[in-house]
């Protein structure tokens, strides 16, 4: 009986205990941070399960819930499920104004700006990078304001070469570009398929012309032209002059025979058997390369002019984001944070992918590979600000357009001059719906 | 007037609506009323993905009939029309009177064997084209080649002259199994005495096809033709698995343009605007297809 109001006390007081727990202790608190990431391939998935465990060990009470997607089928859904109060907490948003621009713009997208300080990405990332997933706030201007992305991983656009027909034949990596040129004569002379292309996909074909057009444009012009800014136009001498080259280059029959029938995967396909001594495109390709075929390939930048630094293609991959209605949102960031860390560079590296951020510096490359190639030229165009544009997200429709008037100028139906004129065109009439 | 003599005494005409009911209910909410918000959102243009929306009377319209990538594209759909509809349904006729009027041992075995593109998936189809006509392994090339043809092998898909006649090719293949099966079963429903009848009277093959085969499918020939042309008319995914337009726009098909501007640029309202258009112009044609073989049928009874 004397024990009684001591058990009724003790009774009350884990009641009230246990009803406050969950707000007093945050840290082991069960929380749920959904994400959707577009790392479907085997080897990326990979890398996200390993960072997404060790997150999760460093985290109690912390569950992550991934959703994997192809990056088409992502662009489509997230677009709707970002809208949702119980949507992804965080998800990748292709760049570009079609994308993140329309995101921004109906206020989806929480501006990252403050955890940029916090994390330090500027530090990881010049500011130049972060520019491309920046948008005013109303979504207009592309590149310039609020950071609303941060991506893990990196891309460099350049030419693969056969190891094995560079050795047979005595050829050395062209330091200029005019080596090149005459590189390619030669191979062309040996009965070797120069460049192995094929233009029935076309996008490729947008890499391939705006590669050379890179040597030829400066920092200034490609950074206005694809941020619309400053009033520049595509009706320039240098644009005609790399477009001459380019169809040059097919005049001349450096690239696969029917090359115009032929798609992107089919044309890779054929380099790696070693039908042709190159090819010129991104080093997403690197991973397909290492496997199942017994070539070996390395890979350059396409060379500048004497003299000149030339830009290369290049940028970031798919960011990742955090809705702007997620009550999450530090977990949120803090994750973000996790998927661009030194470690996660480590372990990106060790999937033969090139990583955004810096590698830690004990990391060391394995010399003489492909990766280690690919990972060099990254980190030279980076660090010497190098890194150029896809020029098709000047416009929403510039992917289209060009792909359009190549098409055209590599079956001989247009000209250069009448490609320039029809890009051109499609640019300044885009300017006054940017106002 | 027979309808209402056959019916049973003390059925009730609501219990039958009843039935009706479910039906009817997942056809307003899943076809009738998303095709009211498309044609209603055609009348509108937004500002952004989820910001609001004003209404823009005829101005996606007029902006339309001035798209000079959607009037080849359409123009494309009509080129369709000769691949989708006129080559399986003439195909599928020789083939379905062949078959229906000579005994071969085997026939079950043809008959499935025609009608197996049309089982297929069209992205299966697309991709396995797009690998037929590839100019360097593809077997048509090869095939060419091996004839010493050489001078005849080619980049098909990416040729501004072949890219559209090989897509149709392709959904040839795919629709003349259908209008095969179709014909021969209208075949077998012809009485059997028209044709003792007129072979009595000297009719040779030919004769006999076109005086009483023909007449006597005329039901066929108006579903086949009905339902091939608006399948030339809305095709998408064929064109998206082998060209996606390519080259330079010469396999654009109406379809593509309707999801590139919904799903890539955001502009439902022109995505709507297209979508409503291609509605009318393939209901017209069905009209006109129906008010014609309706006529044509009195003809021939």
């Amino acid at each position: 009986m004397k024990k009684k109001p001591f058990l009724i006390i003790f009774l009350l007081a884990t009641i009230i205990l246990g009803a406050c727990q969950p707000k007093q202790s945050t840290p082991s608190e069960k929380q749920t941070l959904v994400v959707w990431d577009q790392f479907y391939r085997d080897e990326e998935s990979k890398v996200i399960d390993q960072l997404n465990a060790e997150f999760e060990a460093k985290h109690p009470g912390v569950s992550i819930q991934r959703e994997v997607k192809v990056l088409e089928d992502l662009s489509l859904t997230v677009k709707l499920a970002l809208a949702n109060e119980d949507g992804p907490d965080v998800a990748q948003v292709n760049q570009g104004r079609v994308d993140m621009g329309a995101l921004v713009k109906d206020g989806l997208l929480l501006s990252l700006d403050d955890y940029a300080k916090q994390y330090k990405w500027n530090e990881r990332f010049p500011g130049t990078l972060l520019a491309r997933n920046s948008f005013s706030e109303d979504g207009k201007q592309f590149g310039t304001g609020h950071i609303y992305g941060v991506s893990p991983t990196a891309e460099v656009v350049g030419v693969y070469y056969n190891k094995s027909i560079f050795a047979q034949h005595g050829w050395a990596v062209p330091t200029s570009f005019d080596e090149f040129l005459d590189l390619l004569a030669k191979i062309y002379e040996v009965g070797i398929v120069p460049i192995s292309f094929g233009s029935l996909d076309g996008w490729n074909a947008i890499h391939l012309f705006s590669a050379i057009q890179h040597l030829h444009v400066s920092r200034e012009y490609i950074d206005d032209f694809v941020y619309s800014r400053n009033d520049v136009s595509f009706d320039t001498e240098f644009n005609l002059k790399a477009l001459y080259q380019f169809y040059d280059w097919v005049k001349l029959d450096y690239f696969t025979p029917n090359f115009q029938g032929i798609g992107y995967d089919a044309s890779n396909e054929s380099f790696k058997k070693g039908e042709a001594a190159l090819t010129i495109t991104g080093s997403w390709l690197a991973p397909e390369l290492l496997t199942g075929t017994d070539q070996t390939f390395g890979f350059f930048l396409l060379p500048g002019y004497e003299e000149q630094q030339a830009l290369a293609i290049g940028g970031l991959g798919i960011p990742f984001s955090i809705r702007a209605t997620t009550e999450k949102k530090d977990l949120a960031a803090e994750y973000i944070d996790w998927m661009v860390s030194e470690r996660a560079a480590e372990l990106w590296a060790d999937a033969g992918m090139v990583p955004a951020m810096p590698l830690p510096k004990k990391y060391k490359l394995q010399n003489d590979t492909l990766f280690a190639d690919t990972v060099e030229a990254w980190q030279h165009i980076n660090a010497n600000n190098l890194v150029g544009h896809y020029i098709d997200w000047a416009t929403p429709t510039m992917y289209d357009r060009l792909v359009f008037w190549l098409q055209r100028l590599l079956s001989f139906v247009s000209t250069p001059e009448e490609f320039i004129i029809g890009i051109s065109q499609e640019y300044e009439d885009w300017k006054p719906y940017q106002q | 007037m027979q309808n209402k003599a056959k019916r049973y005494p003390g059925e009730s005409k609501w219990k039958g609506l009843l039935y009706l009911l479910p039906a009817l209910l997942l056809y307003l909410i899943f076809t009738f009323l998303p095709i009211l918000e498309t044609i209603r959102s055609s009348f509108f243009q937004a500002e952004s993905l989820y910001g609001a929306r004003s209404f823009v009377w005829f101005q996606n319209y007029i902006k339309l009939f001035q798209d000079s990538q959607f009037l080849s594209a359409l123009r494309n759909n009509f080129v369709f029309i000769f691949f989708y509809s006129f080559l399986p349904i003439s195909f599928g006729l020789f083939l379905a009177s062949f078959l229906a009027r000579v005994r071969v041992p085997g026939m079950r075995l043809f008959r499935t064997l025609y009608f197996i593109p049309q089982v297929l998936s069209m992205v299966v189809v697309g991709v396995m084209w797009r690998w037929m006509y590839d100019p360097n392994i593809g077997p048509i090339n090869v095939f060419l080649r091996w004839l010493g043809l050489e001078q005849f092998a080619q980049a098909w898909l990416g040729s501004f002259t072949f890219a559209l006649p090989a897509v149709g090719m392709a959904a040839a293949w795919v629709q003349y199994g259908f209008c095969m099966v179709l014909f021969l079963s209208g075949i077998q429903r012809i009485p059997e005495e028209l044709y003792e009848a007129t072979s009595l009277d000297g009719a040779n093959a030919f004769r006999q096809f076109w005086h009483v085969t023909l007449p006597g499918l005329i039901p066929e020939l108006s579903v086949a033709l009905m339902t091939t042309i608006i399948a030339a008319l809305r095709v998408f995914d064929l064109v998206f698995a082998m060209t996606k337009g390519a080259p330079g726009g010469s396999t654009e098909v109406t379809g593509l343009l309707i999801y590139r501007w919904a799903f890539e640029l955001n502009n439902h309202s022109y995505a709507a605007t297209m979508a409503t258009v291609l509605t009318l112009i393939i209901l017209l044609i069905s009209l006109v297809i129906r008010r014609v073989f309706k006529q044509s049928e009195k003809g021939a009874l």
